[in-house]
């Protein structure tokens, strides 16, 4: 669901990460009206969206004291990581089969084409999101119960 | 009354039903598809669910998106807006099932209608005039006493027909036995049937419709009429309000028939009931069971919010005004202003680069539009709607003029010029113009 207050422009990240495809690049960074946005690919998910105007350092370079921890990131980036499965439909994401019972997945489990990651509920019809390929589950990025919009990213799978 | 309401629609009329929502304190929901992501009528909306891909049959048409929309949000009404689901009555059934309102007449009242050929036997015993028709016709002696009590010209017509196979028409006594025997021929080669009726043909008809408003409890009133006669291929450009052809106690007289007809039938909510009007005679063509592209125009003569009416309704309350409430005043013109080229009417999708809408006194723009505005491919070209309201049918003509010249859209092609010309015919001016009329000025350019 779109509230008035988010103003992320998926669709910039997209075109961003078409460039980085096209020109072979592994970084690009562009800011605008405050908003500085960089796409970068290697083996980690690095790309970061930040909004503080001006004090975004790289984040990986591992010097940085813990005290200066900030707020977690925005996570619609990973939309552009070529395992992301998005949502068919609109509905709920339910985790787990049943309530109290374990999650289909976790971060860190392997999993097969086909296997279930997790389900929608829409018009009282709970629908099985299976995975696309066979990896390792990098990235959940719904909450359990938590409402999602056609085309909403919902996890990632690295293949292996 | 509502809490919260989901807009099943896009465009300037989703942008409609979100104005009358504000004003009456209640929440809305914009659905969008993918390519409609920056449109005006999500970025106004309280909140927004994306429904699905660019083709409508994925988004707009999706029900069980829509349904699921409202279940993510909590919407507890869907108002449908005009096209797309507004006249789909398994729509409004799937709602109800879910304990959601459809702002709209009731599921039977909507397939009654949607059946062309039921809708008519439905109007001829709720008392509404139609086309006068024959039953089939089997000897000369038979479809010339028909043909005399109904009057020429009359279309021969083949009871199995369709697609205008089958339909001879005849002007006068001496064509109707080559006609009758024509459609037979025709008739039995095409549909493997010979029979045939005889139709009224209606040579130079206009087509005025009549706004119904009704609570479902025992109310029903008219809001008068439309004059919709400026089509193109079926298509509405200009519409009027009153009807220039109309007078006083003609209004009143089909005005009493409908809302009479509405209350027999016990409808619900608004409506509009389409008539073809010759020679001082009204036939109706069809039903629409929803609120029209066109209801600006009524709105501004009666002075009314259609759309908070028809929401009110829907919630439950009753009709707030009896006839001899009703007011008509002045007279309103509705110009469609279309993403296409004016001379053509071939589609012009692209980015809106410059968009100023008119102003002044008794000037109105519907539309979704503004600079930078790109409008998708995949849905009609119907980009905004001028109206205008003046006191006499001639201010108005003379302010539509004024607000056509101060409309600037730039980046793409409009009817803007069209109207432009029209408002410099004298046909138009006197308002002496019936169905065919438009169809025949622009062949008329064409051929120039």
């Amino acid at each position: 669901m779109t509230k008035k207050e988010a103003t992320f422009d998926k669709d910039l990240v997209r075109e961003l990460a078409a460039l980085l495809e096209e020109t072979g690049l592994t970084e690009i960074e562009i800011e605008h009206e405050g908003k500085r946005v960089r796409v970068a690919r290697g083996v980690n998910l690095t790309t970061t969206l930040t909004t503080d105007g001006g004090q975004s350092e790289a984040r990986e370079t591992a010097a940085r004291p813990a005290t200066e921890a900030r707020p977690p990131q925005p996570r619609p980036d990973i939309v552009i990581h070529p395992g992301t499965v998005t949502s068919p439909m609109v509905g709920t994401a339910y985790r787990s089969p049943e309530p109290g019972a374990p999650p289909f997945v976790e971060v860190g489990t392997r999993v097969a084409a086909g296997q279930t990651l997790l389900i929608i509920e829409a018009m009282k019809t709970m629908n099985q999101i299976p995975s696309p390929r066979a990896g390792t589950v990098i990235a959940i990025l719904v909450e359990d119960g938590q409402p999602v919009e056609y085309g909403e990213p919902l996890a990632v799978i690295e293949q292996r | 009354m509502f809490d919260k309401i989901l807009i099943a629609n896009r465009g300037e009329i989703a942008l409609r039903v979100e104005r009358a929502c504000k004003e009456l304190g209640v929440a809305t929901v914009a659905v969008h598809s993918t390519a409609d992501a920056d449109a005006m009528h999500v970025r106004l909306a309280d909140e927004s669910v994306c429904i699905g891909a660019p083709p409508a049959k994925d988004s707009y048409l999706n029900i069980p998106a829509i349904v699921a929309a409202c279940e993510i949000t909590g919407a507890d009404a869907v108002h449908p807006g005009y096209g797309f689901l507004a006249e789909n009555a398994r729509f409004a059934e799937i709602l109800e099932e879910h304990d959601i309102t459809f702002i709209g007449p009731s599921a039977e009242h909507v397939r009654l209608m949607g059946d062309k050929i039921q809708a008519k036997v439905a109007a001829r015993v709720l008392g509404i005039p139609v086309v006068p028709g024959s039953g089939p016709v089997n000897s000369l002696d038979e479809a010339r006493s028909f043909a005399r009590e109904i009057g020429y010209p009359v279309l021969v017509k083949a009871a199995a027909g369709g697609g205008g196979r089958g339909m001879k028409l005849a002007l006068e006594e001496s064509q109707l036995e080559p006609a009758l025997a024509a459609a037979r021929n025709e008739a039995r080669a095409a549909f493997g049937d010979p029979t045939v009726y005889l139709e009224k043909y209606l040579v130079h008809p206009r087509h005025i419709e009549v706004q119904v408003l009704a609570d479902g409890q025992g109310n029903a009133i008219h809001l008068g009429e439309r004059d919709c006669s400026l089509q193109r291929r079926h298509q509405k450009l200009w519409e009027e309000a009153p009807s220039p052809a109309l007078n006083n106690s003609e209004r009143a007289r089909i005005g009493e028939i409908v809302a009479n007809a509405m209350h027999e039938l016990n409808y619900r909510g608004v409506g509009t009931v389409e008539f073809l009007y010759e020679g001082g005679e009204f036939y109706f063509i069809e039903m629409n069971t929803r609120l029209q592209v066109e209801h600006t125009i009524t709105e501004m003569i009666t002075g009314l919010d259609l759309v908070i009416e028809q929401i009110r309704i829907a919630a439950g309350a009753p009709l707030s005004l009896r006839q001899e409430d009703m007011r008509f005043d002045g007279h309103a013109i509705e110009c469609r202003i279309n993403a296409e080229n004016p001379h053509t009417f071939r589609p012009s999708p692209g980015t809106i680069t410059h968009f100023h809408p008119p102003g002044g006194l008794g000037v109105r723009v519907d539309s979704g539009a503004y600079a930078g505005y790109t409008i998708p491919p995949y849905y009609d070209s119907l980009i905004g709607k001028l109206i205008v309201h003046a006191r006499t049918r001639n201010e108005c003509l003379m302010r539509l003029k004024r607000a056509l010249g101060e409309f600037v859209v730039d980046g793409i092609e409009t009817t803007i010029p069209l109207f432009n010309a029209l408002i410099a015919e004298p046909d138009i001016v006197d308002g002496n113009y019936d169905i065919h009329w438009l169809e025949t000025y622009l062949s008329r350019l064409g051929n120039r």
